[in-house]
């Protein structure tokens, strides 16, 4: 691969500060702010994986109590309505607007996959062969959120010898 | 007015039929499909006026509804619903037959200035 311009932690705000104001706060009364770095409380995470002549994975991680404002959020009912269906959904859905517009910035022709959902308390999904490209460090209502956009590391191995 | 909603994510489709109502598209009839093969299922079955439907879904993709669709004969207005617009998709898109594609996350605007044409 050829040089090209990754994205920056500064995109992938742009692209998830868009995703809140249309599905999670259009109201602007609960917007998602920028939060200290979190290594606890990151219950659940939702990734879509891009093939194609960029690999990786971006990643979007929560606590429980922001997926599940998240889900009522974008479904506008209470969060005491929410299912544990429609938190999966949610955050899936929020992974794939946000892979969309990583990807929108990505060289070349890739395919994005459809969103995969882990719920995990107290353990960290473990991405291996990765390099960290950008990432985000989230505060929503005193909740932790984290997106990452995690490059296949033969890839700029591979990068680098052309 | 008879509108198919196809997306694998309950959560889009309710988003979708809300953003509908926010542009001002009061009174239609919107029927579900949770995938392609549903999706080409159901406007086969229903011949709804207009079919909105996301692009990366489980069984059938949204590319391959309407190819479907197109081949069965059928000229129903469809449009996508994606998160995914690259000059490439959009040229693809058109070239099947599809009215739009709309990029997620859209807005009631967007909504707006793409369905008045076609709803009105």
């Amino acid at each position: 691969m050829g040089t090209y311009t990754a994205p920056t932690d500064q995109d992938l705000w742009q692209i998830t500060e868009q995703l809140w104001e249309s599905y999670l706060d259009p109201e602007g009364g609960r917007p998602l702010l920028i939060g200290p770095p979190s290594a606890t409380g990151l219950d659940i995470s939702a990734a879509v994986s891009v093939t194609g002549s960029w690999n990786g994975h971006v990643v979007l991680e929560c606590s429980m109590a922001a997926s599940r404002a998240a889900a009522a959020a974008m479904l506008g009912i209470g969060a005491e309505d929410v299912a544990e269906a429609d938190i999966a959904d949610a955050l899936g859905e929020m992974a794939n607007v946000i892979g969309g517009g990583v990807k929108s910035l990505l060289p070349g022709e890739c395919a994005l996959s459809l969103p995969h959902v882990v719920a995990a308390a107290g353990h960290r999904r473990i991405w291996p062969a990765v390099t960290e490209v950008c990432r985000l460090h989230g505060s929503w209502g005193d909740e932790p959120v984290t997106v990452s956009v995690l490059e296949q590391r033969e890839e700029l191995e591979r990068g680098r010898r052309e | 007015v008879k509108v198919l909603i196809a997306d694998d994510s309950r959560v889009m489709r309710q988003i979708v039929i809300r953003t509908l109502r926010q542009a001002g598209f009061r009174d239609l009839e919107l029927i579900e499909a949770a995938d392609g093969r549903q999706g080409y299922d159901t406007a086969l079955a229903e011949q709804p006026d207009l079919i909105i439907s996301d692009w990366n879904m489980p069984e059938m993709s949204g590319l391959e509804f309407l190819r479907s669709l197109r081949g069965s004969g059928s000229a129903i207005p469809f449009g996508f619903v994606t998160t995914e617009g690259t000059p490439e998709m959009r040229t693809t898109a058109e070239s099947a037959g599809a009215m739009f594609l709309i990029t997620k996350p859209f807005t009631a605007e967007t909504f707006r200035d793409v369905l008045e044409p076609i709803l009105a």
